[in-house]
């Protein structure tokens, strides 16, 4: 179907630039159109990674903001798909909640009508052509400059110059049109012709991904009179309901909450088309006496239609938002939340690809669920639970008491839970470096991946110990068993430490505090160190089980660092300044050192 | 307290702040991040009253010296900013 729709909208067009010039007009007229749009969603992109997603996340918290805020953004932006998108990408990143997307989609609905008015009102009784070329000169012109922000002003008018010159040229070509064919003897009355031109202005808008447009291309033609006011008012319809395959194709690659916000859609235009139908009569009728109220003309149909176009949206959020929890409640069951899987990668969706800020936002919960899983492999392949050291208050007992050995594959679970969520992780930091996002979202990005790997790294290390450990600690073999627990629960008291900050509030906590782990791990590798010298001096161990030991004391501390790096690079303050100064405090290695020394010294002196 | 390597960095800062690569840092944020330590602080001490075995004591004491230690850079570069801001 999909294939077979390009070559049949290319044959449609060019058959029809051959038997009319005015049909080429019209169809540059909503190519124009569509390009202005285009540019229009670029501009607005290069604002995102601040200001757009700071406002979404603060002004949405109840239904009537989210409303306010679908409708504000929408009239802005003049693309109620683009808002779609946003909501979509916002919920897949779980920066959202459903109804939140919900009320924003529905809100956008309303405020994408404003963009009838302004053509019905202002561009078919102004040469809008004259402000179009002046708005285009100077876009280029902001276009070509280095801030992105100035830029994104020069795609936002360029996209509104493109916008009003796409509507003369469809206005020029209905006008001529008119000579030479008149459509409105192709008009329908009655229920055949509201259900025929339904189901054109469904497909009309289908093919232009864009109810605007059509909405364009249905006024321009009214006011050169080719469409009659009746069937004018079925397009609409239609085009409010074709509208909804936008917000499906977005959906398509998002998560299930997307799906679920596409489906509200849906319903949404449906049933309000549905009720709309049956009650046309009457709402004609309102139309009519709305119109008079505002001052329109009893001749204006353009403006009427507009007048239509805002009540069939206010009528549908009006049948809509009384019941909105019943519907969302129905979307949950409609469409299950998927059973976690957690060696699947569960935030890095394409469709958070749409905004930096849902990048940061998915890649730092993508890193989380991936150390989450590596703290859960570390624990088991030493043999340790997790909720056992987290509760305690003696980890060394706790540990010396976890002799059994974990029925765990190690090297299967690290390629199932560990390896692939590392590689989705590198594979989204990519694309992301290649995409023109601000320096500070990029360098999060790139700092989050680096978290990631120092999470594999540890995972690596006690993989490589894991044999040894289970080895001399299952059951005592004297001190070769009491060595290999001592660094058990150095990487137990890691992970602890690590719990403790990911519990504490984010206001209050610093990575400042796992400094002392550092020290604390350099500590006791020299420590471990002395005491494995002594050992084999006094032969308390065998050279072979010392040997291994001193291998594995190697990774343990390797991981121990890698667990340390990972949690400050994932816990770093996401205020730059603040970061600044967490970084300028921190210790170096050589002052770890001198910190040694110094405690040392202070000892021999007590 | 050797301050020499903070020092360093807070001069590689104010460059980079120079040539607009770093946001500015204020005494309120520095002061901030103080009370992030002090909050760890008392947290030990705390954990310090009620532990029992010496060997815990032993390094939540060892804790409590590097936390010290980062509080008094911390100080230190508060009023390193006040003097800035002079």
């Amino acid at each position: 179907m999909k294939k077979l729709l390009l070559p049949v909208i290319l044959c449609v067009l060019l058959f029809g630039f051959w038997i009319s010039r005015d049909f080429q007009e019209i169809a540059a007229g909503v190519a124009i159109f569509l390009f202005g749009m285009l540019m229009l969603e670029d501009g607005f992109k290069q604002f995102s990674g601040g200001v757009l997603e700071r406002v979404l996340e603060r002004t949405t918290d109840t239904i009537a903001k989210s409303l306010g805020f679908g409708f504000v953004a929408a009239t802005l932006m003049q693309s109620s798909s683009l808002v779609s998108v946003i909501a979509i990408s916002f919920l897949s990143a779980d920066l959202i909640k459903l109804i939140a997307g919900v009320g924003i989609m529905f809100g956008a609905d309303i405020g994408t009508t404003t963009g009838a008015w302004l053509v019905a009102g202002f561009g078919l009784k102004v040469k809008i052509s004259a402000y179009a070329m002046p708005m285009l000169a100077i876009s280029i012109v902001l276009i070509f400059q280095r801030s992105k922000y100035v830029r994104g002003l020069g795609y936002i008018l360029a996209g509104l110059g493109f916008l009003f010159l796409g509507i003369h040229h469809m206005k020029e070509g209905f006008d001529a049109f008119k000579d030479q064919f008149d459509l409105t003897q192709f008009a329908m009355t009655g229920a055949a012709g509201l259900v025929v031109y339904t189901l054109i202005g469904a497909i009309a808008t289908v093919v232009m991904q864009s109810s605007h447009a059509t909405m364009v291309l249905v006024i321009t033609a009214m006011a050169a009179g080719q469409v009659s006011y009746e069937n004018a008012i079925a397009l609409v319809i239609g085009a409010n309901i074709g509208t909804t395959i936008t917000a499906i194709i977005a959906a398509l690659p998002a998560t299930y909450q997307g799906r679920r916000l596409a489906l509200a859609h849906v319903i949404f235009k449906v049933v309000t088309a549905v009720v709309c139908l049956l009650l046309i009569n009457q709402l004609v009728t309102a139309v009519d006496w709305i119109s008079r109220n505002l001052g329109i003309g009893e001749e204006d149909y353009a403006l009427k239609l507009a007048v239509f176009h805002t009540m069939f949206n206010v009528i549908g959020v009006s049948i809509m938002v009384p019941p909105i929890q019943h519907l969302i409640r129905f979307l949950e069951r409609a469409i299950p939340a998927p059973e976690v899987d957690v060696t699947k990668p569960l935030y890095l969706s394409r469709a958070v690809e749409s905004f930096p800020a849902t990048m940061e936002v998915a890649m730092r919960k993508e890193v989380e669920h991936l150390q989450d899983n590596a703290i859960a492999l570390i624990a088991h392949g030493l043999n340790l639970s997790r909720q056992e050291i987290y509760a305690t208050d003696d980890v060394a007992a706790t540990v010396e008491q976890s002799t059994r050995p974990m029925n765990v594959d190690i090297d299967e679970e690290y390629e199932r839970r560990v390896k692939t969520l590392y590689s989705a992780i590198v594979d989204f930091a990519s694309r992301a470096g290649a995409l023109n996002l601000p320096r500070d979202v990029t360098d999060h990005i790139y700092e989050l991946r680096d978290a990631a790997q120092s999470s594999v790294h540890a995972v690596k290390a006690v993989k490589h110990m894991r044999g040894n450990a289970t080895e001399f600690t299952r059951t005592p073999q004297g001190k070769i068993t009491e060595i290999y627990n001592a660094l058990r629960t150095e990487i137990a008291r890691i992970l602890v430490e690590i719990q403790k900050i990911g519990l504490a509030e984010p206001e209050m906590r610093s990575t400042l505090w796992l400094e002392e782990e550092r020290v604390q791990i350099e500590r006791d590798r020299k420590n471990t160190t002395r005491v494995i010298d002594s050992m084999i001096r006094n032969k308390e161990v065998a050279p072979d089980a010392a040997t291994s030991f001193m291998t594995d004391s190697g990774y343990a501390y390797e991981a121990m660092s890698d667990l340390i790096d990972a949690a400050q690079a994932y816990y770093a303050e996401t205020d730059e300044a603040m970061a600044e100064i967490e970084h300028i405090l921190s210790l170096e290695e050589d002052e770890i050192e001198g910190l040694l020394i110094e405690v040392s010294e202070k000892d021999v002196a007590r | 307290m050797a301050l020499k390597a903070t020092i360093e960095k807070l001069d590689t800062y104010r460059k980079r702040l120079k040539q607009k690569k770093a946001k500015p840092i204020s005494r309120k944020k520095a002061e901030r991040i103080v009370a992030k330590l002090d909050a760890k602080h008392d947290a030990l001490k705390a954990e310090l009253k009620a532990a029992k075995k010496p060997s815990k004591q032993e390094r939540l004491k060892a804790k409590l010296e590097v936390v010290e230690e980062l509080q008094a850079r911390a100080a230190w570069l508060v009023k390193q900013i006040e003097k800035q801001d002079d």
